[in-house]
């Protein structure tokens, strides 16, 4: 099976971008969550006092899952690392399958390689082979973390199988999407929903009362389940086991007998005309890119809900102001209340809209690799006023998502009597504004530089300053160290006071970096895929 | 071309380079308003290229191209107003049906004759509520050249406008050129299929690893090159010495090919000691001029297109 081996090889090499960064990302969490916990509490009444009240707010499981224990190194490591690292999994397995899957079928190469000698199965288990190459890899990545961070072999391994154990079943959930989809486009956007609910259902199963039995409906809730560190349960394994081998299988027979290049569903080929949002580039852009920003904005609002719903459950009794001052450590603030407890998930939302600017920034990259921008440059289009159309939906839709997300943190709070101003609370989505406008800049000025590889610098750098962000201070950087990502600059609203001048600055910065983006790209060469 | 005619394309000691390689060197090329001016040159001889810096979407290593007396680079947003480009392989929006992306192009541009697109759409069989992601190359090439032929702009850039079309569509594509040509527009027309070049342009130029070898009217570059004379003889085709300025090669039975440079004397000399059946001579098709300009010493030719 030389052939199978090498389109296996091949898929690999596709995909050694991202399996890279999350390995990096994996190993490097799993490395300084136990080193920071020892750090931050060193005796077991600081533990003692952490676990009765920040481990066991409810709000904080919706990142975290619920913790089985808190007083020791690895358990706590366990309950940090699993529970997010489980999400980064999920959303690893289905992108992975999606593009071994579709994107080869979309591009029209599956047709080149099926043309030839290669049986269909072959080169089904061929994906599935660097899918789970993928996974090994995030495997050695966490557990190797673990084990520098001092955490023992064995149980690490464990932990880290329990994470990864995530990666068959969404990758089965992705293979079963690209049967269905007419295109990867909307393989993903199945897959992403049906990731979404898994999400969802293990977010109510940990943080709503009487809705435990929901963890079994979900890998991620699996993941959990299998309780590394504190009770180890290795049959639940056979769950995963069980559930990717049915949904791969069926993919596989699906895939068997389909026409290459189309799904189950049936792909729209044709469609009466709609003359809206033609006028222009900025707005046929605004036509391609709505239904992605439909889904970013709803995406972000239907989080901000939920977290507006359990912001009750917070509560400051019993927390010691020391405990308080070692929260703060972790990023934490005044979290004891239902507006500290938003302001500190709202990172959350400076996050989302940052990460959104780098993909409004590669969604242009990609009209200038698929050819389209020199299509329109060849009419008379102004070079900048294309792109600053193009950061101007990027600006447009963070202002959105960030708006929407104040009102509907509000609106959740409010529906469970929490009462914050609404004002306040359009100030905290007003907050993520000059971070995520910072960010857009310089990837705007990352791809007018470097387009190629402007996109991905981007989002390497909101994830490299949004985790230093996280782990600087608990590590014990000094201050001015741990300030210079944006991430730390944002004033935790609405517990506290917007901070206009740091606001500015990242505004200004975000500002200079378009404009040298808008020159730099209009006196570069275009550059195609 | 001579002095005082206003050129549509000028380019003057145009140059690009892309990292070490050389991909247009040095081009001086003139092309006047009405001419259907044709460009070739094998894959990768620098024609998408120059193309491209002629559209200021690339920018030149040193020299300077004009569109209507604008500079290519600094002045392209007020020259594009003036040109229609269709490129090899049209980029267009897959979400977007055949009717939208004319009309989407047209607004773009500000301008178009909607009476002479609905004759194209009609000439081109193009179906208008099918999605750019649904149809072939072919097809996608149909929608392209339907709005640029549509825009009535004084200048078409064309590069490779056929590569997908099937022969009854190639027969339309000549139509409505010959069309743009009637009513004064100028064609730029790049091509390597030198029957399409043969039926549309008054002249040509020919390009070769980055450099013009050659460009003239037909006429003027027959003129320069070889005869052809198929001689088929009544036995086993004789060995004959050696002419300057003339090349043998055999071409099927009994029979040997000449191409002669310059006089015949000397081969009708030769030939007259032999026993002839036919002797057939002609000019040579664009197609020969093309080979003499690249046999041999092709290894070199790899340029970036």
């Amino acid at each position: 099976m030389r052939p199978a081996r090498a389109l296996a090889a091949r898929a690999v090499r596709d995909a050694r971008v991202r399996t890279i960064s999350f390995a990096y990302l994996f190993a490097a969490y799993s490395y300084i969550q136990p080193v920071g916990y020892r750090h931050a509490y060193p005796t077991r009444a600081s533990r003692l006092g952490f676990a009765t009240s920040f481990g066991e707010n409810r709000a904080l499981r919706l990142f975290y899952g619920e913790p089985h224990d808190l007083l020791s190194v690895s358990g706590y490591s366990a309950w940090r690392v699993g529970g997010t690292l489980a999400i980064a999994t999920a959303v690893f397995g289905l992108l992975a399958a999606v593009r071994a899957m579709r994107a080869e079928e979309d591009s029209g190469r599956m047709e080149l390689v099926l043309a030839g000698a290669l049986p269909r199965r072959s080169a089904y288990l061929a994906a599935l082979a660097a899918i789970g190459a993928g996974a090994v890899i995030l495997w050695i990545a966490e557990l190797a973390g673990f084990v520098l961070g001092g955490l023992p072999l064995g149980g690490s391994a464990y932990l880290a199988l329990a994470t990864v154990s995530v990666v068959p079943v969404c990758a089965g959930v992705g293979a079963l999407a690209c049967q269905f989809a007419p295109s990867r486009r909307v393989a993903l956007e199945l897959g992403g929903a049906a990731v979404a609910l898994l999400f969802a259902a293990r977010v109510i199963a940990d943080t709503a009362s009487g809705f435990g039995w929901l963890r079994w409906a979900t890998p991620l809730g699996w993941a959990e389940e299998l309780r590394p560190f504190a009770d180890p349960r290795p049959l639940v394994l056979a769950l995963p086991a069980v559930a990717s081998a049915a949904l791969l299988f069926a993919a596989g027979r699906i895939a068997a007998r389909r026409d290459i290049g189309t799904g189950l569903l049936p792909a729209r080929e044709s469609a009466r005309p709609r003359l809206a949002l033609l006028g222009s580039p900025t707005a046929q852009a605004l036509r391609g890119q709505r239904a992605s920003l439909i889904v970013w904005t709803a995406g972000a609002g239907a989080f901000a809900l939920i977290l507006g719903v359990i912001s009750n459950s917070i509560s400051s009794a019993g927390i010691s102001k020391s405990l308080q001052r070692e929260l703060a450590k972790l990023g934490a603030g005044s979290i004891a209340t239902p507006a500290g407890y938003i302001a500190f998930v709202f990172i959350f939302f400076v996050l989302a809209a940052s990460l959104l600017g780098c993909a409004q920034v590669s969604a242009a990259r990609h009209e200038e690799a698929d050819g389209q921008l020199e299509t329109l440059l060849a009419l008379p289009v102004d070079r900048r006023r294309w792109l600053s159309g193009r950061l101007g939906i990027a600006a447009g839709a963070a202002v959105a998502v960030s708006l929407s997300a104040g009102m509907l943190a509000w609106a959740g709070a409010a529906s469970q009597g929490v009462h914050l101003s609404a004002a306040r609370m359009l100030e905290a989505g007003a907050n993520c504004l000059p971070a995520a406008l910072l960010f857009l800049g310089v990837a705007a000025l990352a791809y007018a530089l470097v387009p190629r590889a402007g996109a991905a610098l981007a989002y390497g750098l909101v994830a490299a300053a949004f985790l230093w962000q996280l782990v600087g201070s608990l590590l014990g950087a000094p201050r001015w160290l741990v300030d210079l990502t944006p991430f730390a600059n944002v004033a935790a609203v609405p517990a506290q006071h917007f901070r206009a001048p740091a606001a500015a600055i990242m505004v200004a910065i975000g500002a200079l970096a378009a404009a040298a983006a808008l020159e730099a790209f209009r006196r570069r060469d275009t550059v195609g895929a | 071309m001579g002095a005082g005619v206003a050129a549509v394309i000028a380019t003057e000691g145009l140059t690009k380079r892309y990292g070490d390689t050389l991909a247009l060197d040095s081009l001086d090329l003139s092309v006047a308003q009405g001419e259907v001016y044709g460009y070739l040159g094998p894959n990768g001889s620098g024609k998408t290229t120059t193309i491209r810096l002629l559209l200021g979407l690339h920018r030149p290593s040193a020299g300077r191209a004009e569109l209507f007396g604008l500079d290519s680079w600094r002045d392209a947003v007020l020259a594009h107003r003036r040109v229609a480009y269709v490129a090899g392989e049209p980029s267009l929006w897959p979400a977007l049906t055949a009717a939208e992306t004319l009309e989407f192009l047209a607004r773009v541009r500000g301008g178009v004759d909607p009476v002479y697109r609905e004759v194209l759409v009609e000439r081109f069989a193009l179906e208008s509520s099918k999605k750019i992601r649904a149809l072939s190359k072919g097809n996608r090439q149909k929608v392209a050249l339907v709005a640029a032929l549509s825009s009535r702009a004084d200048l078409l850039i064309l590069d490779e406008p056929t590569s997908g079309l099937d022969p009854l569509m190639e027969v339309a594509f000549r139509d409505s050129v010959l069309e743009a040509k009637e009513r004064g527009q100028t064609v730029f027309l790049s091509s390597h299929i030198l029957s399409e070049v043969e039926a549309l342009c008054d002249r040509v130029g020919i390009l070769r690893a980055g450099r013009l070898v050659d460009s003239g009217t037909l006429a003027q570059l027959r003129h320069l090159r070889a005869q052809v004379i198929d001689v088929t003889f009544a036995g086993a085709p004789p060995s004959l010495e050696p002419l300057s300025g003339v090349t043998v090669a055999p071409n099927g039975h009994n029979t040997l090919r000449f191409e002669v440079t310059g006089a015949v004397e000397g081969l009708l000399a030769a030939l007259g000691r032999h026993r002839i059946v036919t002797l057939r001579s002609r000019e040579p098709s664009l197609e020969e001029i093309f080979l003499h300009h690249y046999d041999g010493s092709s290894g070199d030719v790899h340029a970036p297109g």
